[in-house]
């Protein structure tokens, strides 16, 4: 919400004068071929399609208006026909009326809405009041087409930019969008840092051939010019849902309008980059209390690394709210403890916020006499950086550059128990804005390495004659393997961390082993791999009468495939690379020999994945070792064929099992239950 | 008239306590300080957290309105915990919230109360098709809610007018220490008590119309790793007080709860001309009963859209039939309503069932309005009988009923969804109002049949055509998928499920039919092709006979105390044919499988004749609830089930 700053008297006066524009907004009768539609050919099985959606913004009358005609085409396209305007009552809120409505059946036959719209309760928290204004349209079936509007009002002195969110869930067969903004200036504000100015600017992410053109009408009356953004667009697809899909959320078709008191990106980001780092200073310091602590922490004789070991080891043993619960004011004050203004409040609490404590790390290292800078980025989990997007408001988490003996390195303290000089994925590759000893600058972490993140997994087994296996398991893990398991545990307990620890081991295996968690090592100790300790047995093979069919790799013996499409259209993306070795020794009695076992195999997808298994026997044991490595993250959705034959290969192979015999076999001799 | 000195009191305690906010201090009142302090006894590694005090107090007024005082008191035992200390309390237009305090002590000691200022409202989202109801929520994060810490709060609530019920639920997901339910009743009133899922225990007459029953040390029901475990309110102990003027009739009785609904929704069975108009034309031509039943209970299945609107009594009175009909949605009640209503004008009489969709909430010992749904019950007439009438129940008058749910949209007419077989309802009939059980259908009206024909390539690759045939619940995911998915979802979704039994595979020339046709066969074909599938180990051709569908079921073994719901009665059967390549000869195949435990059979074979392998199983599943001590019959079925789908056939190069 913005607010604009002056000559409202002049805006408002011309109220009147246009209001009579909307008062008659009328319906579109359909087209035969409307009524006849039953489904599109564009998306197959679509529940339904939106023929035409429009949204206009006139700031000068602060309504915004909204305009649907939408076709059913399946059971669940009725759902539809339940519309949900929420909107927020407090300062500078909005007002919702003119809400009309009907159903036209394939027929032709018209249902006027009558029903009345209700106002629900969405949440009321201090002074903030979120409801909802919600209506139904009448006699919904397949085949109906339903229309409606409404408009929503902002307060007097407030106007919204509008975003225009082109692409939905629905298929849309034509749409116009339309922004008529005030001319006034405007006072714009997001995180505290306030802007005044006129300029507008937008991020545009439309389909190919859309263009965007904004034009100016003459003033009228004199007055000013109004300037008309309007954009008409056909056929826009469904937003693409796909598995392993990057987080594109972000970047679907889209127009995002800006007061931006900026006119252009850089220019944006100078100016917000100025501010974010003078506030992000401000908190850090150092100030006294950093300062001290630091003086006890470190020697003089340590070197840059260990002083910022000891920084990193004395962070990470403080409490993370984020993993456990903020406190809240009054536990605060009971405390004696005034509101957070430093890192130095950080430190005399012992825990903090995941930036809080990032940007405690950066204050020690400072202290410590070393270059230390904050970065701030946008949390690759749920989206990627957009420098044209002027909002800083994308931006989700702070992590530290430190330079190290003359050479920058990159931290992650706000993730408790990341490894020391490494990032948590979801911080590798993501873009920000970084400090640097001149001005704040936009910026990209770096990647990491497969060898970053390693699962290795050994499993030592005993097999009778029945199939039934006892024995132990080990798993290890390393990177941000380790730390989703480290982070889970801060979230819980002993007992929640045993729980998950042992589901996720009998998700991999086959079913009906008992298994038992025994042990965890090094689960505070992050700079260790955590190593969880199993105990499992059951029967893990099956008999066909005289064989006994164990999996070659006990650890993907429930695996599915990775894959369930053969196409797609966005690119293939994993979280983060990695590898995983598995080592699995059957030891079985003498009288089991084996029959068969899978033969070694060794390909790889490009350079940028590798698999490999291979066999090792003895008269009373066999060996399998798998390992499998995927060094990249992103792969692009017309090199899918290949990485999903990669795929297939390697899952076909995983599933040959061994195949034991009796050692009289073809006496009838069966070692099965 | 004065008050008597017992009211007296209670009007001063009450007092007192809306005067908790004039001197809020931080620190905790007596009862929650002595619960604290209470002997308690060891909690389970697994609790959460564990309820040291909840304490309610209902009081009737003269006028026959309740308010209920409620005190609570939790201690966060794990982190998990911290969400058992968020207080949220209802209320909603007709249940008025009249007064909330809270107060909290952290781990450390310290106590804090709660200003008002610091309590949030929220309302219920709009998921499940609730478009509009006016339930809201008080809600609250008490500092210190930490292992350790306590959370306590108390409230006071106006029940709502129509309602002369209140339901104490004393066993939980929580461990509960010390637990009160005290009654107050005007001069002139009397109530009875019921018990579900527990033994009756007497309360104590504190005198004066004022009676207190205790549940002290009761444990949790912790159902998170148990499988095939029933619901929770299935087996949790709740009591219902019944209360009224003395000498109402049926007090606490299913005919005296029917009465009740009748009473409050009789009325809104009024057929308007349009309604008569559409059922004339729905049964138009039609003359037998099923027919003409079935159309117009089509139409209240699939003409009618569901969502919910509620107001106040809203949540129990179904909105009048004509405005049903006119705006062409509703919720269950709703759609109950108007597919009674359109029968009337046909000369089909038709009424409500209230059941709960979580099998065993309703106890037949227990009369109560609990539940959460509303179905409905169809007169059959004397003498009729047809194969299609499959969900059928005989109330104590004779009449028969075809008990038949319009809200579950994919259940065939003449059909009940599953997760009400076996369970109870009240058949709102008025005077003649009566709790019934509800059928557990034949395993026939709920089948699912696979056949294929496939042929083995040298190398392993499986090719061939699949048919897939279900009916009933069985159908109801797949008829649900091919009527609201697209073509890319559903095709996804078929991978998915394919991928569970086969790597390497390519589904072509799918074929559906029947989406709509509830009460036909809905029948998928599609052409399969596995690359991969049978595996050469050296000189040896392992072949899975079961190609794909997976039966199995997940049991654990450990110790089993809790009833088992099997879910569904049902008829799974599979025939896979697999011609072989040439050149190798059978080395061994799965033995034949064949249990048969009462409650559920299976069987199965692998047979060679030719060179085509061929594999049937069936599985047969006939009750839907078993006691605790039939689960070692039960682990005996999934092991047998898993056994036989694993199973591979062995061929050797000739």
């Amino acid at each position: 919400m913005i607010q604009i700053s002056r000559n409202r008297l002049c805006l408002f006066a011309l109220f009147p004068l246009f209001a009579p524009m909307f008062a008659h907004a009328q319906f579109i009768e359909p087209t035969p071929a409307e009524l006849s539609m039953t489904s599109i050919p564009q998306e197959p099985g679509a529940a339904a399609v939106y023929l035409f959606r429009e949204e206009t913004t006139d700031d000068a009358h602060h309504v915004f208006t909204v305009y649907v005609r939408l076709k059913v085409l399946t059971e669940k396209g009725k759902e539809f026909g339940n519309v949900s305007i929420p909107f927020e009552r407090s300062e500078g809120s909005m007002t919702v009326d003119s809400i009309s409505g009907r159903t036209i059946h394939a027929d032709g036959t018209v249902i006027p809405m009558k029903d009345k719209a209700y106002e629900k309760l969405v949440d009321k928290i201090g002074g903030a009041k979120l409801v909802e204004k919600v209506f139904s349209l009448p006699s919904v079936e397949v085949g109906s087409i339903i229309e409606y509007r409404y408009k929503l009002h902002s307060d007097d002195g407030y106007v919204t930019s509008p975003k225009w969110y082109i692409q939905s869930d629905l298929y849309t067969l034509k749409a116009h969008y339309n922004w008529r903004p005030t001319s006034e200036e405007i006072v714009s504000r997001q995180g505290g840092h306030e802007r005044v100015g006129s300029a507008i600017a937008w991020m545009p992410i439309l389909p190919k051939g859309a263009v965007l053109k904004p034009t100016e009408s003459p003033g009228i009356g004199g007055n000013a010019p109004q300037r008309i953004f309007d954009l008409s667009l056909a056929d826009i697809p469904p937003a693409p849902k796909e598995e392993f899909m990057p987080p594109m959320e972000s970047f679907t078709y889209r127009v995002i309008f800006y007061y931006a008191g900026a006119t252009s990106t850089q220019e944006f980001w100078k100016d917000e980059g100025k501010y974010w780092s003078k506030v992000h200073d401000q908190f850090i310091g150092p100030n006294k209390g950093v300062k001290e602590a630091v003086q006890q922490l470190v020697l003089p004789a340590d070197t840059q690394e260990q002083k910022l070991q000891k920084i990193y080891a004395a962070v990470m043993a403080l409490e993370n709210t984020d993993f456990t619960r903020e406190h809240t004011t009054a536990e605060e004050r009971a405390a004696g403890l005034k509101q957070v203004k430093t890192t130095d409040d950080i430190l005399a609490r012992k825990r903090g916020s995941s930036d809080q404590l990032a940007n405690l790390f950066i204050a020690m290292a400072r202290a410590a006499g070393m270059k230390a800078y904050a970065m701030s980025v946008v949390n690759r989990s749920r989206s990627l950086f957009a420098p044209a997007l002027m909002d800083a408001s994308q931006l989700d988490d702070d992590i530290a550059i430190v330079n190290v003996d003359g050479k920058e390195r990159y931290f992650d303290p706000g993730q408790r128990f990341c490894d020391f000089g490494h990032l948590a994925w979801k911080h590798t590759m993501a873009g920000g804005l970084r400090q640097t000893d001149k001005e704040a600058q936009m910026f990209q972490t770096p990647g990491e390495s497969y060898k970053a993140a390693s699962v290795k997994r050994i499993a030592d087994l005993k097999m009778d004659e029945h199939g039934e296996v006892t024995g132990k398991v080990d798993l290890s893990y390393t990177g941000d393997p380790a730390l989703s398991w480290r982070q889970e545990a801060l979230r819980g307990d002993d007992t929640s961390l045993n729980k998950d620890l042992r589901e996720s081991l009998e998700a991999m295996m086959p079913s009906g082993l008992e298994i038992r968690v025994t042990g965890v090592e090094a689960i505070a100790d992050y700079d260790k791999p955590l190593v969880v300790h199993y105990t499992v047995s059951g029967v893990a093979g099956n008999a066909t009468g005289k064989r006994l069919l164990a999996p070659s790799d006990i650890f993907v013996a429930s695996a599915k495939p990775t894959f369930s499409v053969k196409q797609r259209t966005t690119p293939v993306y994993f979280h983060y690379a990695s590898v995983t070795r598995d080592a699995v020794r059957i030891s079985f009695p003498p009288a089991i020999r084996v029959e068969s076992a899978p033969a070694k195999d060794t390909f790889m997808y490009k350079k940028l994945a590798a698999y490999d298994v291979s066999t090792e026997q003895t008269a009373t044991n066999i060996t399998v070792r798998r390992n499998l490595t995927i060094g990249e993250i992103l792969f692009d959705a017309a090199d899918f064929p290949e990485l999903l034959s990669f795929y297939n290969k390697l899952e076909t192979k995983d599933q040959e099992p061994v195949v034991l015999v009796h050692a009289d076999a073809g006496a009838g001799a069966k070692p099965g239950r | 008239m004065f008050p008597s000195l017992r009211t007296f009191c209670l009007i001063a305690s009450t007092a007192c306590l809306s005067a908790v906010p004039a001197f809020a201090k931080d620190s905790v009142p007596d009862w929650v300080r002595a619960a604290m302090t209470q002997p308690q006894p060891k909690f389970r590694a697994e609790d959460p957290a564990a309820v040291l005090l909840d304490e309610t107090v209902l009081t009737v007024g003269s006028d026959g309105r309740a308010t209920e005082h409620h005190r609570h008191v939790v201690k966060i035992l794990r982190p998990a915990g911290r969400d058992e200390g968020v207080v949220a309390v209802p209320f909603d237009n007709d249940r008025k919230l009249l007064s909330l305090h809270i107060w909290s002590v952290g781990p450390d000691g310290h106590e804090y109360a709660m200003k008002d200022s610091e309590i949030a409202e929220f309302g219920l989202p709009g998921e499940g098709g609730q478009l509009y109801v006016d339930e809201r929520y008080k809600v609250a994060n008490p500092p210190g809610r930490d292992p350790g810490g306590i959370v306590a709060y108390e409230y006071e609530v106006r029940s709502r007018p129509y309602v002369n019920e209140e339901t104490w639920f004393f066993q939980s997901e929580l461990p509960g220490v010390k637990q009160s339910f005290t009654l107050q009743l005007p001069a002139g009133y009397t109530y009875r008590a019921v018990w579900a899922h527990h033994d009756k225990t007497e309360a104590v007459d504190l005198e004066r119309q004022r009676w207190r029953w205790e549940m002290n040390d009761m444990p949790a029901i912790d159902l998170e790793d148990v499988p095939l475990h029933p619901s929770t309110v299935a087996i949790a102990g709740r009591m219902t007080v019944h209360y009224g003027p003395s000498g109402t009739d049926q007090l606490g009785t299913w005919q005296g709860v029917g009465q009740w609904y009748n009473d409050l929704s009789r009325a809104r069975l009024a057929a308007s001309p349009e309604i008569a108009a559409k059922a004339a034309e729905l049964t138009q031509g039609k003359t037998d009963f099923f027919d003409k039943a079935e159309a117009i209970g089509e139409f209240a299945q699939k003409g009618i859209r569901y969502f919910v609107i509620e107001r106040g009594i809203g949540g129990d009175q179904p909105h009048p039939a004509a405005d049903i009909f006119r705006n062409r949605y509703g919720d269950c009640k709703d759609k109950a309503t108007l597919l009674a209503s359109m029968l009337s004008t046909v000369g089909i009489h038709a009424t409500w069932v209230l059941v709960d969709t979580r099998r065993g909430a309703v106890d037949p010992s227990a009369p109560s309005t609990y539940g959460n749904h509303a179905i409905a019950a169809i007169e059959i007439p004397a003498g009729y009988n047809s194969p299609k009438l499959r969900s059928v129940v005989t109330a104590k008058s004779g009449k028969r009923y075809l008990i038949f749910d319009p809200t579950w949209e994919k259940t065939a007419f003449g059909q009940l969804e599953w997760n009400l077989q076996g369970g109870y309802g009240i058949l709102v009939e008025a005077g003649a109002s009566e709790v019934i059980a509800l059928p557990v259908l034949k395993p026939e009206s709920n089948t699912l049949y696979r056949t294929a024909s496939f042929q083995l390539q040298p190398d392993g690759e499986l090719k061939g055509s699949v048919v897939v045939k279900s009916f009933g619940d069985l159908s109801e995911s797949s008829r649900d998928m091919y009527s609201r998915q697209t073509l890319k979802e559903q095709t996804d979704n078929r991978n998915r499920t394919l991928g569970h039994d086969l790597s390497t595979f390519t589904v072509s020339d799918v074929k559906v039919e029947n989406v709509e046709a509830l009460n036909k066969e809905l029948t998928t074909s599609y052409t399969l092709d596995a690359e991969h599938f049978a595996r050469s180990m050296g000189a040896l051709l392992m072949v899975r006979p079961r190609v794909l569908g997976t039966d199995g079921i997940y049991v654990d073994r450990k110790p089993r105390s809790m009833p088992i719901d099997l879910k569904e009665a049902k008829l799974e059967k599979d025939e896979f044919s697999i011609e072989l390549p040439p050149g190798y000869a059978v080395d061994e195949l799965p033995d034949p499988v064949k249990l048969d435990l009462g409650f559920a059979a299976y069987e199965s074979s692998t047979t060679l004749s030719g060179n085509k392998l061929h594999y049937t199983r069936t599985y047969t599943v006939r009750e839907v609830t078993l006691p605790a001590d039939r689960y070692a019959d039960v682990q005996k079925l999934a092991a047998t089930i898993d056994a036989d789908e694993k199973n591979s056939a062995v061929f050797k190069k000739q």
